[in-house]
Formats: C-alpha cells, sequence, structure tokens
C-alpha cells in the first residue's frame, strides 16, 4: 500500500520542524519554514479527518433543524429548515461538502436569531441544543499541534 | 528585500540624525509581528567627530497586512509608553511617506539578549514565570492606571465616552467579520449578538488600550526581567478591562487557562493587575470581556484567513492564523456560551 497522504504530511513536517529548521542560520527563515511545517500538521489533519469532520457537522444540523422546526414561528424559516432537514450529502468531495455545510450554517444562524426571540422554557431549551451542536462541531473542528 | 534598501536607509538615517555619514551594516528580516516587516541593522554614524553606533529595529508596512493598523498610532504608543517609564524600545524616526523605503516605517532601539516566550511551548518562562508574572500583569495594571492625556494620546481612535467603549470595539470587530468571513459564522454570530444583548458596564476610566497585550508579544531576557513589551499597532482608547480580558484568553494560556499567558494563578493575575490598575476587575464585567475578546481573536484570524485567501499577502502566518488559533477561539465562545445558555 502507498504512503498514506496524511502521514506523509507529518512526517515531512516533523523532519522540517526539528531537523532542517534548526540548521537555519536566519531568524525570519527558520520562523517561516517552521511555521509551514505546522501548516502541513494542520493539512495532515485535514486530509484524514476532514470530510468525516464537515460529514458529521451537516447531519448534526439537519438533525437540529429537524427537531426544533415545530417550534418556528416563522413559515419561510420552518419551510427552509423542514426542507433540509429532509436532505443529505451526496458525495464525500470536500468542495461539495463544503458548499453543503455554508447553507446549513446560514441556516442555523438564521434559527438561532429567531429561537433567541421566542420566549418559553421550550426556546431556552432550544437555544441550549443549537449551543451543544455548535460546541460539538467546534471541538470536531480544533486544531492539535505537537507542545514545542 | 531590495538590494539597495540599506543604502536608502542609510541615506535616511543621515538626514534624520544630522550626520556627517551613516552606514548600515547587517540588515536582515526578522520575525516579529504579523502586521509589518520587521529588519534587525546596526546603524554607525559621525556627529560633530563623534562615532555613534548602535542596533536598530526597522518596522515597514508590507504590502497588505493580517490587520490594517496606523504606524504612526503604534509609533505613537510606544512613545507615550517610553514616557512612562514602561519597558519599550525606544522608538526613534517615523517615516510616513512612501518616498524613502517604498512603504511607510518607522525605527525604534533594538533590544538585545532577550528572547519571546512560544505560543506553543507548554512551560514558556520554566523557572521565571512567577517573576515574569508579577511583571507583566503589574505593567498592563500601570497601562489601564496612566492618563491619556499626559501621555499626549488623547486623540488617539476610540471611545470618548466610557459609556461607549464596548459598543464601538463590538462595532469594530463585527465589521471585519462582515467583510472578511469566507464562510458563515454561527458562533461569531451568536457571540455577537449575546454581546450586544448583556451590555457590560460603564468603564471605570478611558484608558491607553495596547490591544495586543499578551505572552509572545514581550521580550524577556535570562534573569526573567521583562525588558520590552511588543506590538503596540492595535493601540486604542478604551475600557482597560479589555486589555486585561486578552491576556487571560486561553488562547494564550500555553494550554493551561488557570495560569494565563503561562505566569501566576489566575487569581493572582488579577489581583496583581488590580493593585497596579487601581482599578476593579468585577467578574461579571471582566466575563463580557473575555467573550469579546475571543470574538474578536475570531475576527482576527477571519481577516488573515481572507487576506491569503485573496493572495494580498501569502505569509504563512495568515493561513495558519485562519486555521488553528481560529478553532481554539471557535471553541472557547462555544464551551463558554453554552455553558450559560
Amino acid at each position: 500500500m502507498r504512503p498514506d497522504p496524511s502521514r506523509v504530511l507529518q512526517q515531512s513536517a516533523a523532519h522540517l520542524l526539528f531537523e532542517l529548521a534548526p540548521m537555519i542560520a536566519t531568524p525570519y527563515a527558520q520562523s517561516t519554514l517552521s511555521l509551514i511545517a505546522l501548516l502541513m500538521m494542520i493539512a495532515a489533519q485535514d486530509a484524514a479527518q476532514g470530510a468525516n469532520i464537515r460529514g458529521a457537522d451537516n447531519d448534526d444540523m439537519r438533525k437540529l433543524f429537524g427537531a426544533l422546526a415545530p417550534l418556528v414561528a416563522d413559515a419561510a424559516l420552518k419551510e427552509k429548515l423542514a426542507e433540509a432537514a429532509g436532505a443529505h450529502d451526496e458525495s464525500f468531495d470536500i468542495a461539495a461538502l463544503d458548499r453543503a455545510n455554508a447553507g446549513l450554517r446560514t441556516l442555523l444562524i438564521a434559527l438561532h436569531a429567531h429561537v433567541e426571540a421566542l420566549p418559553g422554557e421550550k426556546a431556552r431549551a432550544a437555544e441550549k441544543r443549537i449551543w451543544g451542536v455548535m460546541k460539538a462541531s467546534a471541538a470536531r473542528r480544533l486544531l492539535k499541534l505537537p507542545a514545542m | 528585500m531590495s538590494d539597495d534598501l540599506p543604502a536608502r536607509l542609510a541615506q535616511f538615517l543621515r538626514g534624520k540624525f544630522a550626520a556627517d555619514d551613516a552606514q548600515i551594516a547587517g540588515l536582515s528580516r526578522i520575525p516579529g509581528g504579523a502586521s509589518r516587516e520587521t529588519y534587525r541593522f546596526r546603524a554607525r554614524w559621525r556627529k560633530d567627530g563623534r562615532e555613534i553606533e548602535r542596533g536598530l529595529i526597522l518596522r515597514r508596512d508590507p504590502p497588505a497586512s493580517l490587520i490594517e493598523t496606523e504606524r504612526a498610532t503604534e509609533f505613537r504608543a510606544y512613545q507615550a509608553a517610553h514616557a512612562l517609564g514602561l519597558p519599550v524600545p525606544e522608538p526613534i524616526a517615523l517615516e510616513e511617506s512612501a518616498a524613502v523605503l517604498d512603504r511607510p516605517f518607522f525605527i525604534m532601539e533594538e533590544i538585545t539578549g532577550c528572547q519571546v516566550g512560544n505560543i506553543l511551548s507548554a512551560d514558556p518562562y520554566s523557572a521565571h514565570a512567577a517573576k515574569i508574572g508579577g511583571q507583566f500583569w503589574t505593567i498592563l495594571g500601570k497601562i489601564a492606571r496612566a492618563d491619556p492625556k499626559a501621555l499626549g494620546i488623547a486623540d488617539f481612535a476610540g471611545a470618548r465616552d466610557a459609556q461607549d467603549c464596548w459598543r464601538r470595539e463590538v462595532g469594530r470587530w463585527e465589521k471585519v467579520i462582515d467583510d472578511d468571513e469566507l464562510e458563515p459564522q454561527p458562533i461569531a454570530r451568536g457571540a455577537l449578538r449575546w454581546l450586544k444583548r448583556h451590555p457590560p458596564p460603564r468603564a471605570q476610566k478611558i484608558s491607553l488600550v495596547h490591544g495586543d497585550y499578551r505572552t509572545g508579544n514581550f521580550l524577556f531576557d535570562a534573569d526573567g526581567n521583562i525588558r520590552g513589551i511588543l506590538d503596540w499597532e492595535m493601540a486604542h482608547l478604551g475600557d482597560p478591562l479589555e486589555d486585561l480580558a486578552w491576556a487571560l484568553d486561553p488562547l494564550w494560556s500555553h494550554g493551561n487557562p488557570k495560569r494565563p499567558a503561562g505566569t501566576v494563578p489566575r487569581e493572582e493575575a488579577i489581583a496583581l493587575w488590580e493593585k497596579a490598575s487601581g482599578l476593579k476587575a468585577e467578574p461579571s464585567a471582566l466575563f463580557w470581556w473575555e467573550i469579546f475578546a475571543s470574538l474578536k481573536g475570531v475576527a482576527i484570524w477571519i481577516s488573515a484567513a481572507r487576506e491569503y485567501a485573496d493572495g494580498r499577502n501569502s505569509e504563512p502566518v495568515n493561513a495558519f492564523s485562519g486555521w488553528y488559533p481560529l478553532s481554539v477561539h471557535n471553541m472557547v465562545l462555544a464551551e463558554r456560551l453554552e455553558a450559560i445558555a
């Protein structure tokens, strides 16, 4: 099996960071090279997990929309939520997942603002649930870097 | 760097110092601040028969920067802090025209024999953490205590009325997000609405706000003495809690938010700041400014990502900003706002 692209990026980054960068005498070049190595490490994480993360984000938002649509008073927004809740990702292509994600995020912003303006316990619980979905997304997308 | 930069710099210094002669040696670019190109060099000039030699730093505007800032503001902030007796490099000269070095720039003293704390290090100050923390939080308190009028910076951009500090800053950074976001930002939008619905109390005073006071933005020597507070490019007038909250932000905590800036425990940091500033860090007001700090971070990282994506600034730090710190600040905001929702 060919070397996994994510592993190639990780190992090349480690080579640059810990072996080659210390050999460079110019501070600016050394610092820039180290930063490029860190970018490679982050790109490696995205290469390995990018489709999963986007897919999970999109699934979470669609489930949320299906669950909260009955609370929504605005008919146009309710219809959009119901439509989005019934859709699914048809491709694992990153650009396609990102396009779907952007549309769902726009709808999430509208839903969040709408729910904030609603009175009552159910609306407060819905707000909490929305923040929970955003927190789960942020946790999925949180990047990890080696301690220096 | 253009080949004739040393010659042009030497010519500028000859005029600036009214020197008989000036020579530049060892001009080389160094890392330092994402909003200006930074170079170190040695200058030697003759005046009134005396030969003078100094290590200097050149900070020149880049073609496009991580955040749009005024170099005159940065230069004057250094002047104010220097006059106040704070540890900052002595500002030497400001040139706002592009005629001399293609872009505006300023020159300041080089502080040697020092290092900056790496924000990715788990323990950047090791045995000196407490000593550095004592100075770090006290210096920030002194900045907060100072009177902008007495410092000659009462005309700086920022709030004039203590009631308006929060509104001005939220508006400023919301506009950055509006202008620069590459994709919808539900966490930032939720945070912005929360900030507007729960405004903080009136500022205790209008202070000089450094704007980026944090670990990684100061020089310290081998004995743990802070020798230079750097990167004043976002200086403005505002609520002094803004700086305190930014310095306390988890992004700058080296992995341990209970020990902000990798220095001393949070309670001790706040107590040091209160003592030096003569002000109170009332917890609910500070919490508001901490949410704002992470939101401001999101705006800065979004702006950097936009510069990179548009090809206006290909420095890797701009791509890095749009990835790593943005992911951290989104996590901080979501965690904190989910907890109180």
